[in-house]
């Protein structure tokens, strides 16, 4: 065997590396990117849809998926893969709110995928997941993004990119990010970000954008309050976005 | 219900809760202590006190404090006074077919607004929330009849303390396996009062 | 038929068990012992389903001990107390409920202060200045109030136990002559012999 420690995930190298999820991590450098950034007032989070095929209905498949009202998910890298974190992330939405009739803080529900992600580099008989995740939501500070990876590692973020193109859209974002950015014009910075590196030309259905922002609700007595929702930006809004930019 | 004894109440005032419980620990008709612990405290503003039978009164409160203080490592800040009444709720709804014999009350002010809060679940967690008061025990009805003749809207802590007093001791007088004293909490946003009431101790 | 007695004092705690194994109308033994020593502080007595009783009794006292064993350390009369109700209250909503009603008394060792908690079958537990269980409870414990006060000595506690006791030979159907009497305090457990009048 040329590499005796690539074998078994569970076994680390002598440098003390585990490759199998340095590998992992790889694979989702190969995916499409994914951007999300942090306004005063809102979370966006966009990815590129990319098909094999121009024959591929592109309209009917999605890479922005909501896990509850308030929260919403994108990946790069292995699509089956990250259908599987939305899955267990929505069942573990819901299982928070039969317990507290509420939805989980961000921090709380990516303590849970992540916990997810990292069992699958310590089990036996799985490998790690090809997906890094982008997740938008809320804390009980305000707006929240974060980023998990393969290995379970999750970080938070003011504005990032992963996959493919991540280099250069963070360098990207780096230089456009402000922290007094307001939803709009973060929705517009994630579109530019996106465009760098883009092939071929941008349109309302080669991208999807999913914005979590406070709207107004219905409280449990009736009142008007204040609540988070999440929701991914029908191909129209998109549209109107692309339509200011030029 | 009836194997032990018991009456408890919450009531809101203007910034500010109370929840009362009587403290006898008896079977049937036999009063064996008149110290027994009906309501605990389960952070600096929120108060469950359990009316039922008093094995699972120590079973819940201990289970509950469990809950909570896991909840409060995970999310690093308090359970407010709602959340913990729909984590009671999910937690009697958990044994819906083969309950824990208990009508819990919960009372306090929300953490970070200092908005006061009651409510009342039944023993399998169907939750009663109320503007004005709540009752649970073998005395419901007697605090029922006091609670409605006696609270009234906007009450500052000193007269929500008299209030809530008065209508628990004078419930608990017209009912013979729930009394022998009385503990009242008083909860307001910078502090919170606790006072032992003797009451008719026969 | 079966009674139990529990008397706390200024630095001591005091259990009294009646020794009649009777099952129905027939006596089967005198001079049952029902109280088991827990540690060197904490004694208990029971009543209850003889079967029951038995065996739950002595798992208690055995993860007491094994407990001690572990952590080095001899649990306190409130703590050992809490785990037996605990127990208790785990096995009662399996099929394995024990019926058993105890009185668990005992002396924390450093200060001498006295504990006494009463459990019943459905692990209702409370802590108690006197306690007592079976029919005797509704004849005697109108006698410990009147009786009973705070920091007895060791030989006060014996005559509220004595008049306790005579009450029940007045009034009390069954006949009931011997107790098996146990002392708690800083010093450990001892068995006392208490005269009762015939």
């Amino acid at each position: 065997m040329v590499d005796r420690y690539s074998f078994s995930l569970t076994t680390f190298s002598p440098q003390g590396k585990l490759v199998q999820i340095e590998h992992a991590l790889a694979a989702v450098n190969q995916g499409i990117t994914s951007v999300g950034i942090k306004a005063t007032n809102g979370i966006v989070i966009a990815t590129e849809k990319k098909t094999p095929s121009p024959l591929v209905d592109i309209s009917s498949f999605d890479k922005v998926s909501r896990v509850c009202d308030s929260i919403g998910v994108v990946y790069s890298g292995m699509g089956p893969d990250a259908r599987l974190l939305v899955n267990e992330a929505r069942k573990a939405a819901q299982k928070y709110r039969r317990v507290y009739a509420q939805d989980p803080p961000l921090p709380i529900l990516v303590k849970d995928v992540a916990a997810v992600m990292q069992e699958y580099t310590q089990s036996g008989g799985v490998r790690p997941f090809g997906v890094s995740l982008l997740i938008a939501g809320y804390d009980h500070h305000g707006p929240a993004l974060y980023q998990v990876d393969p290995s379970g590692a999750f970080f938070p973020w003011k504005a990032t990119a992963i996959g493919k193109n991540m280099i250069s859209a963070r360098t990207f974002l780096e230089k456009r990010y402000s922290p007094r950015l307001e939803i709009e014009d973060a929705v517009h910075t994630a579109i530019l970000t996106l465009k760098e590196g883009f092939e071929g030309v941008m349109d309302e259905k080669n991208i999807e954008i999913g914005v979590a922002q406070m709207q107004e609700g219905m409280s449990r007595t009736g009142e008007k309050v204040q609540e988070v929702i999440f929701r991914v930006l029908t191909p129209l809004e998109v549209r109107d976005y692309l339509a200011n930019l030029s | 219900m009836e194997y032990n004894g018991s009456a408890v109440m919450a009531m809101k005032g203007d910034g500010c809760v109370a929840i009362a419980a009587d403290r006898r620990f008896g079977v049937q008709a036999l009063t064996l202590g008149t110290e027994f612990q009906k309501i605990f405290q389960m952070n600096k503003y929120t108060f469950v006190g359990l009316a039922g039978l008093a094995s699972d009164v120590i079973t819940l409160s201990d289970q509950l404090r469990y809950k909570v203080k896991m909840y409060e490592l995970r999310e690093e800040r308090p359970i407010s006074p709602e959340t913990f009444a729909h984590l009671a709720s999910s937690s009697l709804y958990e044994k819906r077919f083969g309950p824990w014999f208990v009508e819990p009350i919960i009372a306090g002010l929300d953490p970070k607004t200092g908005e006061p809060f009651i409510a009342s679940t039944d023993l399998i967690g169907c939750i009663n929330f109320a503007k004005d008061f709540v009752v649970s025990g073998t005395a419901n009805s007697q605090m029922y009849g006091m609670c409605e003749s006696l609270w009234e809207p906007n009450l500052g802590p000193e007269d929500l303390f008299e209030t809530i007093s008065q209508a628990m001791l004078n419930a608990i007088d017209r009912d013979c396996i729930a009394g022998w004293g009385a503990v009242v909490h008083v909860i307001t946003k910078d502090k919170i009062v606790t006072k032992h009431l003797k009451g008719r101790m026969d | 038929m079966e009674v139990l007695f529990g008397i706390t004092g200024k630095d001591f705690a005091l259990l009294a068990a009646d020794t009649n194994q009777a099952r129905s109308i027939v006596v089967l033994k005198r001079g049952e012992d029902r109280t088991v020593d827990l540690n060197r502080h904490t004694a208990l007595a029971y009543t209850g389903d003889p079967g029951d009783a038995i065996h739950f009794t002595e798992y208690i006292a055995a993860n007491v001990r094994l407990n001690e064993i572990r952590h080095g350390h001899e649990a306190s009369p409130n703590a050992v107390a809490k785990y037996t109700r605990n127990a208790l209250a785990g096995y009662l909503r399996t099929r394995q409920a024990y019926h058993i009603n105890m009185l668990i008394a005992g002396v924390d060792k450093t200060s001498g202060a006295p504990a006494l908690y009463w459990s019943d079958h459905l692990a209702n537990m409370t802590a108690l200045p006197f306690a007592a269980h079976g029919y005797a409870s509704y004849f005697c414990m109108s006698t410990m109030d009147r009786l009973w006060r705070p920091n007895l000595t060791l030989e006060e506690a014996i005559i509220v136990l004595q008049k306790c006791v005579a009450a029940l030979k007045t009034r009390f159907v069954a006949s009931l002559p011997e107790f098996k009497v146990k002392v708690i305090d800083k010093s450990g457990i001892r068995v006392i012999d208490v005269k009762f009048e015939k």
